[in-house]
């Protein structure tokens, strides 16, 4: 298949079903509606399970007991329904089970609006649900991104036995993008199965997929075995995209869509003779910090900029270990930062045109 | 052109743009935005920029809510079928669902003769890609709209990767589905960056400027 173009959420549904995808459980919610729509015609199409639950709580459930089952599955929803899938979510990281889950975010807090924001940052990126746990967390910033790494989602959730979020906000939902599907992704070496209740077709000792540990000692040690995980996600899966960074003064940090805004702004950038990079962080949880240390001995500063009111600032200031200077600038409640108001919040730190 | 010209297809195959475009370029009355199916890049998000060139905007009963999907469409659509003085665009919403929207109007409308309904057809767009797949979803729409298609609409592009190559792929393709159903191609669309494109392309060329999905890309 050659390129074609697609909706957002028609090619990440579509990325799914090439991922190998067997089963999908969801629940309307703008903007993410087209994802289910698409691939309530398309799974059936591909021998494969579609439900459109009766709540969202529902869908993380069955996706819950699907993936106790080996399935590969996956469920999406937008800020308030993942809100309401949190329950389920710590229960499938809990019992360490493999899933992808998309969230195509919305404003907030509580129902928001439809329009695109990236207010959802904090509770994906610190588990979101009650307990010690992680999402493996990827924050694509095209529809060609959010393809490819949909396609390796589902390996890593299994590599990892535990489930990925997909993290992207309401445009690249929304938004139209010529799209290949054929582009190779990196496999993963997977181990079959054999945890999965899967019937126990061979007679073997029985699968209990379980989250509940009623002895300290014993569930410490399994709070243990889950850090191990994390700590190899942080250590060894960190992903990052550093831009334009050659003798830049000042280094934009930016992930999903205004990453992409930002690509525009360093081009106007550019012509008024500012050196500005970008630091794109593309797991947000692993947080990118070793990118914080590739970054050349001419920035002199940071600007994060985010749709939402600084929830990445945190991280940013872990990673920058104190040595640069921080300036945030963001837009919120639906409102997409232009390029050129970046423009203008990194001339007014570096001071005016021709500074760099 | 006739007074009033519908504009269906998938979504993403540009009927808002085109709507916008055209409604533009021959100072059209009323732009009609059918479109209950799509959240964001609809026509009414250009509610004061057509006020502003004397185009009349009809959109939800709610007006100036774009952050709401709330599927309320204004009785005012009906106007143009009604008052044969006007003329208009209707821009519905993306697949055979937003067509259905039309339907409500329909019975007041006296003479069929004065209306286009045009689909428009990118064979970059999965559901579009070949004539039998563009026939099946002529067929769903006027299976949905209760009306024959009675033209088509080249808007074949991947956006910033298209190549003069493409549009006459496209209208190749167009050509055949032409021939089958006895309608003309009568536009073709030619992105505002691409003017250098100087194939003789069939139907009217529209030398399109985005305006609904400009600012995001």
């Amino acid at each position: 298949m050659a390129k074609v173009l697609m909706k957002g959420n028609e090619a990440m549904a579509l990325a799914a079903i090439y991922a190998g995808c067997e089963a999908f459980y969801g629940y309307p919610i703008t903007p993410q509606n087209e994802l289910p729509e698409y691939l309530s015609k398309h799974m059936a199409l591909h021998g494969k399970a579609f439900v459109q639950s009766e709540s969202e709580v529902a869908a993380i459930n069955m996706v819950y007991g699907a993936a106790g089952a080996g399935a590969r599955v996956m469920t999406s929803s937008s800020s308030p329904g993942i809100a309401l899938k949190q329950e389920g979510i710590t229960y499938i990281a809990g019992a360490e089970l493999p899933a992808v889950i998309i969230n195509v975010m919305r404003g907030g807090p509580g129902l928001g609006g439809i329009q695109p924001s990236q207010g959802d940052y904090k509770q994906i990126t610190r588990g979101g649900g009650n307990g010690d746990y992680y999402l493996y967390s990827l924050a694509p910033e095209s529809l060609q991104e959010a393809v490819d790494l949909i396609k390796e989602s589902f390996d890593i959730a299994d590599y990892f036995r535990n489930p990925v979020m997909i993290a992207v906000d309401g445009l690249i939902g929304q938004m139209m993008e010529p799209v290949d599907f054929d582009r190779e992704v990196p496999k993963w070496d997977l181990l079959p199965k054999t945890w999965a209740a899967d019937g126990n077709p061979q007679g073997r000792e029985k699968n209990i997929i379980n989250s509940l540990y009623l002895d300290p000692l014993v569930l410490e040690q399994h709070n243990l075995k889950l850090k191990a995980k994390y700590d190899e996600m942080r250590k060894n899966h960190q992903r990052y995209e550093l831009i334009n960074m050659k003798d830049a003064d000042i280094v934009i940090v930016a992930y999903g869509s205004v990453a992409r805004i930002a690509r525009t702004a360093v081009e106007m950038l550019t012509e008024k003779g500012v050196k500005c990079g970008i630091l794109k962080p593309i797991t947000i949880f692993p947080y990118p910090d070793q990118a914080f240390a590739e970054l050349p001995d001419s920035v002199r500063n940071l600007l994060v900029v985010e749709m939402s009111t600084g929830q990445m600032l945190d991280d940013v200031k872990i990673a920058n270990e104190g040595k640069l200077p921080i300036h945030f600038y963001g837009r919120v409640g639906g409102v997409v930062p232009e390029a050129e108001e970046i423009v203008q919040a990194v001339l007014k730190i570096v001071g005016g045109e021709n500074n760099g | 052109m006739k007074r009033i010209t519908i504009i269906c297809g998938h979504y993403g195959s540009g009927k808002s743009e085109i709507s916008v475009n055209l409604a533009l370029k021959y100072k059209i009355n009323y732009l009609i935005d059918l479109d209950i199916i799509n959240p964001y890049f609809r026509s009414r998000s250009l509610s004061v920029m057509l006020e502003e060139n004397n185009i009349h905007l009809v959109e939800s009963t709610i007006k100036n809510m774009t952050g709401s999907d709330l599927p309320y469409v204004s009785g005012e659509g009906v106007v143009p079928f009604v008052n044969p003085n006007i003329t208009a665009i209707y821009d519905l919403g993306g697949t055979e669902n937003g067509a259905r929207v039309l339907v409500q109007f329909l019975d007041r409308m006296k003479d069929m003769n004065e209306v286009d309904l045009l689909c428009s057809v990118n064979i970059f767009r999965p559901e579009t890609h070949d004539v039998k797949s563009i026939l099946k979803t002529i067929a769903m729409y006027e299976a949905e709209t209760q009306l024959r298609v009675t033209g088509l609409i080249n808007n074949t592009n991947l956006i910033n990767d298209t190549v003069e190559e493409d549009l006459i792929r496209g209208e190749e393709i167009l050509l055949e589905v032409s021939k089958i159903l006895n309608i003309p191609i009568k536009y073709t669309v030619i992105e505002e960056s691409r003017m250098n494109f100087n194939h003789e392309f069939q139907g009217e060329r529209i030398d399109l400027i985005r305006h609904v999905a400009k600012k995001f890309l």
